[in-house]
């Protein structure tokens, strides 16, 4: 009997070891890392000295904003997508993935629910490829030179832009502009830590958070909290490659909740410099090609989000507040029709006082009755209050 | 994990054995698997579900819009050797591991079903010995269902459509021979995807002398991990489900080949290896055989 009850051991033993491994490696990996102590500046001057050009890695993004969940590419038809895609708010694409273009728009919408998981590479400047890894199907963003390729392998079509020397310039000052929201890698002067800091005084706390370990390299934690009690975002928490100087992470932490609302990170990093022909899109022979020009002309009637370039005065969405409670006001005039009889915002939207709301853990839109847009990422009772 | 804890236990009690005897056993039992008609009927109806899908869409007059129906089928007219994929797609949530469960459940309870279990041990064959023949029959099985799956699918789509180039998902486009070594990564994949099924269905065998509730509960087991997989309530519990990367293969579709959910998947199937086999093999080594 003893004899038998020994044979059982395997059976007890081998799957507690299997348990206690899965349970016991992802924790291996967050093992405790300790860095020489560095202050916000200095960890601000390292993003800002970073040299990395070359880089490919796999980055993982999900969400946990309070949405339903949406599989807009599954659950919608082209078309349905299109006009989706086409009632979008302007720039919003410019929010997501820094590219504007027609695919970034639908996207801009899924990335709010779920998660993702993409590949990245960067060959140095003006060469990248950005690879959605999607079920049975992938997204691609080609960017060499002044060509831009979307691909898009569930309909096998290929959309070509080819980008004017000076709007790469204008999209880099954009680019800066951005750079001082968040730090990215690029060669800065090195002032700009110290201004950038002192224009985040008035409203937010920088500190550097405990160290830790992201895509297997250690990094320095920046943590931005909002001074005011109105704002949505608890925290923002941007991990920067202690070596490197390359921010690899980006956590936003919502009021009230323990989940991140919106993380963005890479899994896997290699400084290697990607193969050059990753860089080098020929679209298929059988895939249904587009040309896209930029810029395009505004046209507002049709609903072209390329369009609007050069909006007038009255159409430009205005901000009050400051710092993390300010509030975008987008006029009547500048939302597109759509928006107003889309059942899909219906759905994602509740009836509220004065108009529709969309509330999530880190952002409020509300759809005012006259057609105005209010959205930011404070409470629902002060955007109505702007409203008024 | 299993087996090495399991294998000294076999040689100390198999000393008079001579050598390689535990290969004849493995033989035996192959060519037994092999010339089963039931086992033929499978492999043909796994070999029919390119045939079908393929001849379906030369027949039809309707060209399929990008994207409709199940992944690649629209590829299909302009280059038969996306009927492979497609064929896999289709094959991997039902029909595969119904195939798998078949032939893993009917391994230790088919033969106590026939009576013949007790004669397999008589021989001298030690019962840690007789169940890793039976897994790698199983897993040899595995092997060859997904192979048909693709060898029937090239030919066919080689045969109805024209063969050229292959556009992958990332819109590289490679040549045929490069897609031919994909295919073949893709059963591979496929294969690995189904060991940690065929562990648990070995496993339930030793549980009972009816093949056929072996059988069954083994394809239950797999249709429940893959409700439970759409379940989002369970999304910590995903990543561990056997059937969870079952369709990862995509990452072999793209440019450069991702090998990280082949990694991931063959984790989660070592895994179930460990405890089964580990479940098994206590299970089958202190069963008492009546039959």
């Amino acid at each position: 009997m003893s004899r038998n009850s020994l044979k059982w051991l395997p059976a007890i033993v081998v799957p507690a070891v299997v348990v206690a491994a899965v349970i016991a490696v992802p924790f291996q990996a967050g093992a405790a890392v300790d860095l020489p102590d560095k202050t916000p500046e200095q960890v601000l001057l390292l993003v800002n000295d970073s040299t990395v050009s070359t880089f490919s890695g796999t980055v993982s993004q999900s969400s946990d904003l309070g949405l339903p969940t949406l599989d807009l590419s599954a659950g919608m038809t082209t078309s349905m997508q299109k006009s989706v895609t086409e009632s979008m708010p302007e720039g919003a694409s410019d929010v997501v993935s820094g590219t504007s273009a027609t695919g970034a728009l639908s996207t801009a919408l899924e990335l709010l629910s779920g998660s993702h998981e993409f590949r990245v590479y960067v060959g140095g400047e003006n060469k990248s490829r950005v690879q959605i890894k999607d079920r049975m199907a992938e997204r691609d963003v080609v960017h060499n030179g002044n060509d831009v390729w979307l691909y898009d392998s569930k309909s096998n079509a290929a959309t070509h832009v080819s980008v004017p020397t000076d709007l790469a310039g204008t999209a880099e000052s954009k680019f800066a502009e951005l750079k001082s929201l968040v730090p990215t890698d690029l060669s800065t002067p090195a002032q700009v830590a110290d201004r950038f800091l002192s224009e985040l005084d008035p409203s937010t706390t920088v500190s550097v958070g405990t160290d830790a370990r992201v895509a297997g390299r250690s990094v320095y934690q920046l943590v931005l909290t909002p001074k005011t009690a109105d704002s949505l975002v608890a925290s923002v928490s941007i991990a920067v490659d202690s070596e490197t100087g390359l921010p690899v992470q980006v956590v936003v932490m919502a009021e009230g909740q323990s989940a991140p609302a919106l993380q963005v990170g890479f899994t896997a990093l290699d400084f290697a410099a990607p193969d050059a022909d990753r860089f080098d899109f020929v679209p298929p022979a059988d895939a249904m090609v587009t040309e896209q020009a930029l810029p395009a002309r505004p046209d507002h009637a049709s609903g072209d989000h390329a369009g609007a370039q050069s909006p007038t005065a009255a159409e430009l969405p205005r901000v009050t507040g400051s710092g993390w409670s300010s509030i975008v006001e987008v006029p009547a005039v500048a939302v597109p029709a759509e928006l107003g009889n889309n059942p899909l915002i219906d759905q994602l939207t509740t009836g509220v006082d004065g108009g529709r709301a969309l509330t999530t853990s880190l952002m409020t839109v509300f759809l005012a009755t006259d057609g105005r847009v209010f959205a930011g990422a404070v409470p629902l009772a002060q955007l109505q209050a702007a409203a008024e | 994990m299993s087996s090495s804890d399991a294998l000294p236990a076999t040689g100390r009690s198999d000393i008079p054995v001579r050598r390689g005897g535990g290969w004849d056993l493995l033989g035996s039992e192959i060519s037994v698997l092999f010339r089963r008609r039931r086992t033929w009927a499978m492999l043909v109806a796994v070999a029919l579900i390119p045939v079908l899908l393929a001849v379906a869409v030369r027949l039809s007059s309707s060209t399929l819009a990008p994207g409709e129906g199940p992944p690649f089928l629209d590829r299909v007219t302009q280059n038969g050797l996306f009927v492979g994929f497609t064929a896999m797609v289709v094959a991997i949530p039902l029909f595969l591991p119904l195939t798998i469960g078949v032939v893993a459940g009917d391994t230790i309870a088919g033969e106590a079903g026939l009576g013949t279990l007790r004669y397999l041990l008589v021989a001298p064959a030690g019962r840690v010995r007789l169940l890793l023949v039976k897994y790698a029959g199983a897993a040899l099985f595995c092997l060859v269902a997904t192979l048909t799956l693709t060898v029937s699918g090239t030919l066919i789509g080689a045969a109805l459509f024209p063969v050229g180039p292959v556009t992958l998902l990332s819109g590289d486009t490679i040549s045929v021979t490069e897609s031919l070594v994909r295919s073949l990564l893709v059963a591979a994949y496929v294969t690995v995807s189904l060991l940690g099924l065929s562990m648990i269905g070995l496993f339930i065998s030793t549980l009972t002398d009816v093949p056929v509730g072996a059988m069954a509960a083994t394809i239950v087991v797999s249709v429940v991990a893959q409700i439970l997989d759409v379940i989002p309530q369970l999304s910590w519990l995903h990543p561990w489900l056997f059937s969870h990367y079952w369709l990862g293969f995509a990452d072999l579709l793209r440019q450069p080949l991702d090998f990280s959910s082949f990694g991931q998947n063959a984790i989660v199937q070592v895994c179930y290896l460990a405890v089964f086999g580990a479940l098994a093999y206590s299970r089958f080594v202190t069963k008492d055989i009546l039959s």
